[in-house]
């Protein structure tokens, strides 16, 4: 497939991954969760990558955020190749050009909203209390100023999922990266998460990349990659699209369903 | 990241006082157990340390310990007087001689008679009466702890009354007055010390053709005390020790030929065994809770040198409060037991060593984490 991307220079390219192979397990037992994936991220751009569950999805944002090695193809955030570096410049380049958001919120229970907020800023040997007042600020752009000295057991889901978003924030990283960040979440919350991040976390020198089942929140996505079997087999730009395909293949699996009862 | 590591290891309050007690309890049994037995190692040369003015002690070559008395005779202490370097030499007797009480019951007591003339090698510290009244008539000193406990007298409330100066013994039936009342180092079979001229003790005790248990020697002034030992028993035959040369020989020989170090060195295994089996499995089981955490503050950025440091620190602020608890505790064990019979020394060294144990404690519990952690794939945070 020809990526529409291809011709963009790269300094408009966040992310871009030509041939990523990954398997896991080897012998009879090796299972290939990333066949030759060719991806490219824009610069200022959300995308979510879509597709059923075992298609690859975390498998590729893990090898993007640099926390996976690819066996085969090459993959570069902002120019800068993981497999390529030294474990120390890795982590480190991590710290400092990469935000997450995981699907369990994984705050630290002990701290308080603005400790966890703090922890990226404290990794890049930021001092505790400017950190800290730096965090409650972000804690503010969430909607969570009143909330920084709550424990992560004290907020609700959503506050949990906005507190990790303030966390994959606070250090301005380049990259934010996604996973599943409203499936733990109601549908209200689950939009208004996706509100924050789209008001907050989009910006002309950044990338979102989203992993999602979720089509409630395709309206949010500047581009849509469907992924299946490990490959990347549709690029959509627009939401409606997909959500309308979504949509199908659930009504149709549905209407199989009453047929089956019925006869 | 220290401060986040801190307050990971006490917000789980559970677990912390967990790996917290766990440590406490190694080093209370460590510290406690291994002070009661350099106690009790300390009272077998307390009869030896307590005699601080002379240098060198002379004895039968087949003397093994303080307590194992192989009389001289009295001429040898001519001889080791005429020694090259000597400055002066007196005689000491030391044996067990049966007291009897005024209830007729009888109590073996550590009989120690000095020099007539110059009282060399009596008590420490007088508590009543003075050392010079031993030149009296039948007078005779004895410890405070005797005097209070076997060889108090019976009263008719039913309490024993304390020995007090003018009081009066039956010592291998000859009449012995108190003059005065001492504190000495507690002895290793606990038995009550008696002082006595060596005139006298060699009346008290029963006939025998030697009776010159040790000769104590001060060397002249500058005199080399190793050249003067070797000197003595080339002259005399006798075999000589400098005080603490005959302290390290009496400690040597209940080290090596009682069963009292191995039956402290399990105890204190025991401690050491149990503290690390607890401090580590909890810790251990800490480290298993916050895998999770640990995965994403990998994946976040957090270098694992700094994941192990940690840990590390987490071990190191248990260790350092389960150690300076259990010491606390043994030191108030103690404290509590100072009037008893317990023996109870916790020197410096022994406060190093009980340290370093707690740390090995602390570096064996923390190693399953660290290896743990450094083998914990960041990518874990993205599974469910």
């Amino acid at each position: 497939m020809t990526l529409e991307t291809a011709h963009l220079p790269a300094d408009q390219i966040a992310v871009r991954c030509r041939g990523v192979t990954k398997s896991y397990g080897q012998g009879s037992s090796q299972v290939t969760a990333l066949r030759g994936i060719d991806l490219d991220v824009r610069r200022g751009e959300l995308l979510m990558l879509v597709g059923p569950s075992g298609c690859g999805k975390t498998t590729l944002i893990s090898v993007i955020a640099g926390i996976l090695d690819q066996n085969r193809g090459e993959c570069t955030v902002f120019g800068h190749d993981f497999k390529a570096m030294r474990q120390n410049d890795r982590t480190k380049y991590r710290g400092q050009m990469i935000g997450f958001v995981f699907q369990s919120f994984n705050l630290l229970p002990t701290l308080t909203a603005a400790e966890n907020v703090s922890v990226p800023l404290l990794i890049n040997g930021m001092p505790r209390r400017q950190a800290l007042a730096k965090a409650k600020k972000e804690l503010a752009g969430v909607g969570l100023g009143e909330r920084a000295n709550s424990l992560p057991a004290e907020l609700s889901g959503g506050q949990q999922q906005r507190v990790a978003i303030a966390r994959a924030l606070v250090h301005d990283p380049k990259l934010i990266v996604c996973d599943e960040p409203t499936s733990a979440l109601d549908h209200a919350t689950g939009q208004k998460i996706m509100e924050i991040l789209r008001g907050v976390g989009v910006a002309s020198d950044r990338a979102l990349v989203i992993v999602t089942h979720d089509n409630r929140i395709f309206q949010f996505a500047d581009r849509i990659v469907k992924m299946d079997d490990g490959q990347v087999v549709g690029t959509l730009d627009s939401p409606d699209e997909l959500r309308a395909q979504a949509d199908a293949v659930r009504t149709g699996a549905a209407e199989r369903t009453t047929e089956e009862s019925v006869s | 990241m220290n401060f986040v590591a801190l307050k990971m290891l006490v917000g789980d309050r559970a677990k912390y006082l967990g790996i917290v007690m766990g440590i406490t309890f190694a080093s209370l049994l460590i510290t406690q157990q291994a002070a009661i037995f350099v106690g009790l190692m300390g009272r077998t040369y307390g009869s030896i340390s307590d005699l601080g003015l002379p240098d060198i002690w002379v004895m039968d070559p087949k003397v093994q310990f303080i307590d194992d008395i192989k009389p001289l005779q009295d001429t040898q202490l001519l001889r080791v007087r005429g020694v090259k370097g000597v400055d002066w030499a007196v005689p000491l007797y030391k044996g067990l001689l049966k007291a009897r009480l005024e209830d007729g019951t009888f109590q073996t007591c550590n009989v120690i008679g000095l020099d007539d003339a110059t009282l060399i090698g009596g008590p420490p510290l007088m508590i009543k009466g003075k050392l010079e009244d031993l030149r009296r008539a039948d007078s005779v000193i004895v410890d405070d702890v005797g005097a209070a406990g076997k060889l108090a007298h019976p009263s008719a409330t039913g309490k024993p009354r304390p020995l007090v100066p003018g009081d009066t013994l039956e010592l291998n039936d000859h009449r012995a007055m108190v003059v005065g009342i001492c504190k000495v180092s507690r002895t290793f079979q606990s038995q009550p010390t008696v002082y006595t001229t060596y005139e006298r003790a060699t009346l008290f005790a029963p006939r025998e053709r030697k009776l010159l248990s040790f000769v104590l020697v001060k060397a002249k002034p500058g005199q080399d005390l190793a050249v003067l030992r070797h000197r003595i028993e080339a002259t005399t035959g006798l075999s000589a020790y400098t005080q603490q040369g005959f302290i390290n020989k009496t400690w040597w020989y209940f080290f090596d030929n009682t069963g009292i170090p191995i039956n402290f060195a399990i105890s204190v295994a025991l401690g050491f065994v149990v503290g690390t089996a607890i401090a580590g499995q909890t810790f251990y089981s800490f480290t298993l809770e916050n895998l999770r955490q640990f995965g994403a503050l990998k994946a976040m950025g957090t270098p694992t040198g700094t994941l192990l440091r940690m840990i590390l620190l987490q071990a190191v602020l248990v260790g350092a409060i389960g150690y300076g608890l259990g010491v606390g505790l043994a030191c108030l064990s103690g404290w509590a037991a100072r009037n008893t019979e317990l023996s109870f020394v916790l020197p410096w060294q022994l406060m190093l060593a009980s340290a370093l144990a707690i740390v090995v404690i602390c570096i064996l519990s923390s190693l399953l984490s660290i290896w743990k952690v450094i083998h914990l794939e960041p990518a874990i945070v993205f599974k469910q």
